[in-house]
């Protein structure tokens, strides 16, 4: 009886799997969410959002999941500290924004201005953008990054600004 | 017409034509069919972008908006001597991504997504048909009535891990309404990964169907077309779209993107334009291709917008022919500081310099076009302007084919 059970979950856990619709490309080992559910993560539990906008096969996007992303010490970082949202340069998955419009993670784009992939956008826990990053980034990037986030400089000045004074 | 008291009625009239040709022809007024609310937004996300179509002396567009608190779809069409729109909501709860065809000379094909799977019906002056239900999940539909086959349906659904590409003929019902038939895949060989948004076109002298549709079985999305005499038996899927496959130095990606084709026959030519990442620093730009065996192979990939549109992203590009061979492609970019609309048209081998028009360009920020042109050369045109709190306003404007766009 219970190895029936433990089967019966095991099968209900591999159709879960095979319906849910997959991310494209995130990097391995990140706790990667829909829009909708890492919104939904970062006001549950007051976390900045860090959205990975990524595309199908792109190449900068592999370049920074194998040189940046596979860090340790950044993994635990942003999986502990941040709502992970990827999206899909292309796809036509439905996403409700936080202004309730409903619109494709590829209108996403658009709406962002999106001109590279990958594009990293940090929003505050209720959605509001705090700072677009397009293209390749290092581990010491993202660490800055997080300083001026999670640090709270975004209220008194820009990300460049911040950068500026090699924080 | 008021006579001139110094000529002969026969002179001032020929002179009066002659003053008509000489003069370009003024856009007539754009209709508003959709205020902007706060809270309210509309969309413009056909398939195909095949959001608007003209048949015979009628127009008809298709949208979905939230104006009730949830995604509805809206059907609105009006002749060429109406002044206003008859508009009608159509869908079961939350609906999707309608689109549209031309259904002989005052009529219209409707496909759309809502809480019930993929629908479709006939539509006209005085609203919507009956629905027939072409599948119990899926979106992104396209349909077409071919003149010899009928009524057919393209849409993409789910199949397991991936989207796949399924099609149905439907029936003319005796009431007016249309009677789906089973559905198939159109490529029997199962999917290795998304097929997503299809669109139709009828080309050349045969006639053939011929389908494209984004795919991502090279590990990256591309162009994708096939082509089918009798609605049933479809060709291998052949690439269209020549976005580089493959990695980069290191083993990086598998190839940049193509996504959202549409799809136009001119004349006895067919044309193919997508949004296209080869260039992966400047945002997607316009790319197109033309066919001149009704869809059996397709020529060089040609890059539409010009040079001035190159050092930004393109988006929503859409395209419209007519028998007669005229052919605009229509899209949305900033180069001039807020998106404005922006069209081609072909030149010789090539296309020619971009332009846009004085109702669709300006300070507001004018995007997601959908186009239609009419036997006559006429150009339909629909857009959603934006205001800076995001809610939207439904436009649409028709240019007399004189003007000269």
């Amino acid at each position: 009886m219970i190895l029936r059970a433990i089967f019966a979950h095991i099968a209900a856990l591999f159709a879960l799997i095979l319906s849910a619709p997959t991310l494209a490309d995130p990097p391995a080992g990140y706790p990667f969410l829909d829009h909708d559910a890492g919104l939904r993560l970062a006001r549950a539990e007051n976390r900045p959002i860090l959205l990975y906008f990524g595309r199908y096969g792109c190449a900068w996007c592999d370049h920074t999941n194998r040189k940046t992303f596979v860090d340790p010490g950044l993994k635990k970082l942003l999986s502990e500290h941040y709502a992970l949202i990827y999206a899909d340069a292309e796809s036509g998955r439905r996403i409700r924004l936080a202004s309730g419009e409903r619109v494709t993670e590829a209108e996403l784009g658009t709406r962002l201005g999106a001109f590279a992939t990958p594009l990293f956008v940090f929003m505050s826990p209720a959605g509001e953008l705090i700072a677009k990053i397009p293209g390749y980034k290092t581990v010491d990037d993202f660490l800055a990054y997080d300083r001026y986030v999670r640090g709270g400089h975004h209220r008194e000045k820009s990300l460049a600004e911040f950068l500026a004074g090699k924080p | 017409m008021a006579r001139s008291p110094f000529l002969p009625a026969g002179l001032a009239g020929l002179l009066l034509a002659a003053l008509a040709l000489a003069m370009p022809a003024a856009a007539e007024s754009v209709i508003e069919l959709a205020a902007a609310r706060a809270g309210v937004f509309h969309h413009l996300d056909a398939s195909g972008r095949r959001a608007l179509a003209v048949a015979g002396e009628r127009v008809g567009l298709v949208w979905e908006d939230n104006r009730d608190g949830a995604p509805a779809c809206h059907f609105a069409s009006k002749t060429t001597a109406e002044t206003g729109f008859r508009e009608f909501r159509f869908g079961t709860g939350e609906c999707f991504e309608p689109a549209i065809a031309a259904d002989g000379a005052d009529a219209f094909l409707l496909i759309w997504e809502d809480e019930t799977g993929v629908q479709a019906a006939r539509a006209g002056a005085n609203g919507i048909g009956a629905a027939t239900r072409l599948a119990p999940a899926g979106g992104q539909g396209a349909i077409i009535r071919h003149p010899e086959q009928g009524v057919i349906a393209v849409w993409s659904a789910p199949d397991g891990r991936w989207r796949r590409l399924w099609r149905a003929r439907l029936d003319d019902a005796g009431d007016g309404g249309l009677i789906a038939r089973a559905a198939a895949p159109v490529d029997p060989q199962p999917a290795r990964d998304d097929q997503a948004y299809p669109t139709l076109a009828v080309a050349g002298p045969e006639r053939h169907l011929v389908l494209v549709w984004e795919d991502r079985r090279p590990g990256h999305t591309v162009i994708f077309a096939s082509r089918s005499a009798d609605a049933a038996a479809w060709s291998a899927p052949a690439r269209v779209s020549r976005n580089p496959t493959g990695a980069q130095p290191g083993g990086l990606g598998r190839g940049t993107g193509a996504m959202r084709p549409a799809i136009a026959a001119f004349g006895a030519r067919l044309a193919v334009v997508w949004l296209d990442k080869r260039d992966f620093l400047s945002g997607y730009d316009v790319y197109a291709a033309f066919s001149d065996d009704g869809g059996a192979s397709f020529g060089d990939d040609l890059k539409v917008q010009d040079s001035f549109g190159d050092a930004i992203a393109q988006w929503h590009a859409a395209v419209a022919g007519n028998p007669r061979g005229d052919l605009r492609v229509v899209w949305s970019d900033d180069r001039d500081g807020n998106a404005d609309l922006w069209l081609n048209r072909p030149a010789g081998t090539a296309f020619g310099d971009d332009f846009t028009l004085p109702e669709v360009s300006g300070p507001a920020h004018q995007a997601d076009p959908a186009i239609a042109l009419d036997d006559a050369g006429n150009l339909h045109l629909a857009w959603l302007e934006r205001d800076a709190g995001g809610a939207t306003r439904l436009r649409y404007l028709r240019r007399p084919a004189s003007g000269g766009d």
